[in-house]
């Protein structure tokens, strides 16, 4: 029974995982960028939901707020430092994202202080379900459904979009998509925007679960890379199911060798490389 | 196109250049003073103590102003929550800047490493780390402890609950994985033996999880009445929430043992802090005229009530400018020798620094979350309900000065 609750409990685990990769693996999908950021923009979404709340705003205006004023702030930076240096080696990329991260943490704290800070769950959602001995809280539940249904929605506006098309085009070949008559920066821009901003959602409805500090950004980006090179770099579907297999994983490993689940995550990062190099869905 | 052992790499690269933003922070002083330097997480999980610890040491020092006729000075090091780092930069300190009076250490782990390093140098080294083992089988003669170890955190906060809810006899824990938990555990199975508790799971994590619902789940899965968690600073705070989020609280008593007091439940609130059981080794409303003056200094200086990190910090940078000064020296082993016995107005009321192992003897309270309506100020967030001193002797704790 312990071992089920686990999983269920790991699935849930897993959907936030998604949550928190899926912004990277579409940025790193459609621009070949690498943005060691994303924990930043994650971090920024948090605090700037925390601030809105402080401020009276009702928390589910307050995450909406957040990832957009994030993604408003990421199309920006994309804008006019990121899309200078986009064919360059991704030395410059990786400089550039955590010169970046650095500023908005050192922001953040300049702000808010080093001391956490705790985000109450929305009254609608305070309770738990009790299936026998297995518990949850209502709140979770809620995140893994509004999770599976935005991976629903992002899915159809990637593949089924005559907008995902050009978007997709574009991450193939952005010469042509330029010379078919498309803004290739603009659509650039809206993909890293649409990347940060979906961090920032993350950051936003992670507060209730865990809570703020300033370092909650490096932490949300170690698991968002291990998802992303779990699923396959660039892979939609795979970031998904690697949410799902490292939520699954660390969780089941809480009952089984609990010093070790953490670590577990890692062993089955590096499993999975070895015996699949570009990840569970990754391109060649 | 990136390749994937090139992305393993710049990942590898850029997480540590993200974990250790402390490389930018560092306090640097002119020549002929002298240095006290504390060594503090100022980055990572850790900060918030850190930043606390800071202001009181620097406070402290303020205050004295000057020892021996020269004026005093104050190096902040980043230890990142790192053992290795905390060594390196104590060896830098002692080499560059000639440094020997170090205050600080809140991890046990960095303590005992800084500890051999500080002994081994002819510094010394005043810290608040938990382990048994820094007054215990690890003591020396340059180590001091303010606070009280595991054993009395144990014993002042699970055996007055015991008494108190008699029929409370399941107890679960979960342990970080690491000196200081595993001191606590242990601590705590004594004390679970001795009174006839049946201690139904342990949940081991690792030092850098803040995920807990795996181990939630695993207390949930066997009904205890009491769920007492042995973890520190933040991942206690994000142990605790997520185990109010998963209902426990409405389903058995939580008892924090080793709270980081005011700025955990801040970054908690008032919601989660009600009803919950918290060790503590300090509390702003704690009556004892050294604890008011300070509260009073705080209050004037920063406008905020004085948390553990920052009381803590500055009782033990004051303890060793009063050895200092006692010793008219600033050499290690006679400061050290200067305190050794040493009776004072502390924190907690009359202290004294035991000259068998170096451990302070004093309090260690037991506080009870308010409920919100209750709370007279913004940091009203708990009642003492419970105060003592629980040592085990220097030869119980197998201390042999090296």
């Amino acid at each position: 029974m312990i071992y089920l609750s686990q999983i269920v409990n790991g699935i849930g685990l897993g959907m936030l995982y998604f949550l928190l990769a899926v912004g990277l693996s579409i940025i790193f999908g459609l621009l070949h960028f690498v943005n060691f950021a994303h924990g930043a923009f994650y971090l920024l979404g948090a605090y700037l939901c925390y601030a809105l709340l402080q401020h009276g705003i009702d928390f589910w205006w307050a995450i909406t707020l957040a990832g957009l004023i994030v993604a408003a702030f990421a199309a920006l930076v994309e804008a006019g430092l990121l899309r200078r240096i986009y064919r360059l080696d991704h030395m410059y990329h990786i400089v550039a994202t955590i010169g970046l991260a650095l500023m908005i943490q050192e922001f953040v704290i300049i702000v808010w202080g080093p001391v956490g800070a705790s985000v109450s769950t929305p009254p609608a959602l305070v309770g738990v379900v009790m299936l026998g001995n297995f518990i949850y809280p209502e709140y979770r539940i809620f995140v893994v459904g509004f999770t599976a249904v935005l991976a629903l929605v992002l899915w159809w506006l990637l593949e089924g979009t005559r907008l995902g098309a050009i978007v997709r085009a574009g991450s193939e070949s952005s010469d042509s998509i330029s010379l078919l008559g498309y803004d290739i920066k603009r659509i650039n821009t809206a993909v890293f925007a649409l990347g940060a901003g979906l961090a920032a959602l993350a950051g936003g409805l992670a507060t209730p679960i865990r809570g703020l500090d300033p370092f909650m950004g490096v932490e949300a980006l170690a698991i968002a890379f291990v998802v992303v090179v779990i699923g396959g770099m660039g892979s939609f579907t795979g970031a998904l199911i690697a949410g799902l297999l490292v939520g699954i994983v660390q969780s089941l490993m809480a009952t089984i060798w609990p010093e070790g689940a953490s670590l577990a995550v890692y062993i089955a990062m590096v499993v999975v490389v070895l015996v699949m190099p570009r990840g569970l869905l990754g391109r060649a | 196109m990136l390749h994937r052992r090139q992305f393993l790499k710049f990942s590898a690269f850029a997480a540590a250049s993200l974990a250790a933003p402390g490389f930018l922070r560092s306090a640097f002083a002119a020549g002929g003073e002298i240095t006290l330097a504390a060594p503090l997480p100022m980055s990572g999980a850790f900060a918030s103590n850190g930043k606390y610890g800071s202001i009181g040491t620097s406070m402290a020092i303020n205050d004295a102003g000057s020892i021996l006729g020269r004026k005093l000075s104050y190096l902040e090091l980043d230890t990142e929550g790192s053992s290795a780092t905390a060594v390196r930069k104590v060896q830098d300190a002692m080499q560059q800047r000639h440094a020997t009076l170090f205050a600080g250490g809140i991890l046990s782990s960095t303590a005992l490493a800084m500890s051999q390093e500080i002994n081994k140098r002819d510094g010394v080294l005043f810290t608040t780390a938990g382990a048994d083992t820094i007054t215990g089988s690890k003591c020396n003669k340059a180590t001091f402890r303010w606070s009280v170890p595991t054993y009395g955190a144990i014993n002042e906060t699970v055996r007055p609950l015991i008494d108190k809810m008699p029929n409370a006899k399941r107890w679960y824990t979960i342990t970080p994985k690491y000196v200081f938990g595993e001191d606590l555990l242990s601590a705590a199975k004594d004390v679970f033996k001795e009174k006839g508790i049946q201690h139904v799971g342990n949940s081991y994590h690792s030092l850098d999880t803040q995920e807990f619902s795996g181990y939630i789940t695993n207390a949930l899965s066997v009904r205890p009445d009491v769920l007492l968690l042995l973890n520190f600073g933040s991942q206690s705070t994000a142990c605790l929430r997520q185990a109010v989020n998963f209902g426990v609280k409405n389903r058995m008593t939580i008892v924090v043992a080793w709270a980081s007091g005011l700025e955990q439940f801040k970054a908690l609130g008032p919601d989660v802090v009600e009803n919950v059981y918290f060790g503590a080794q300090y509390w702003h409303a704690i009556d004892s005229p050294f604890n008011k003056q300070l509260v009073a200094e705080v209050k004037k200086e920063k406008g905020i009530n004085p948390d553990y990190a920052l009381a803590s910090a500055y009782m033990i940078t004051k303890l060793l400018i009063d050895g200092a000064r006692k010793a008219g020296s600033i050499d290690g082993p006679a400061v050290a020798k200067s305190l050794e016995g040493m009776e004072y107005d502390g924190l907690t009321g009359k202290e004294t620094i035991r000259a068998a192992d170096h451990q302070v003897i004093k309090n260690y309270y037991l506080l009870k979350g308010k409920a919100k309506a209750n709370m007279k100020d913004a940091d009203d967030y708990v009642e003492i309900v419970n105060y003592g001193q629980s040592f085990r002797s220097a030869k119980q704790e197998q201390c042999v000065m090296g």
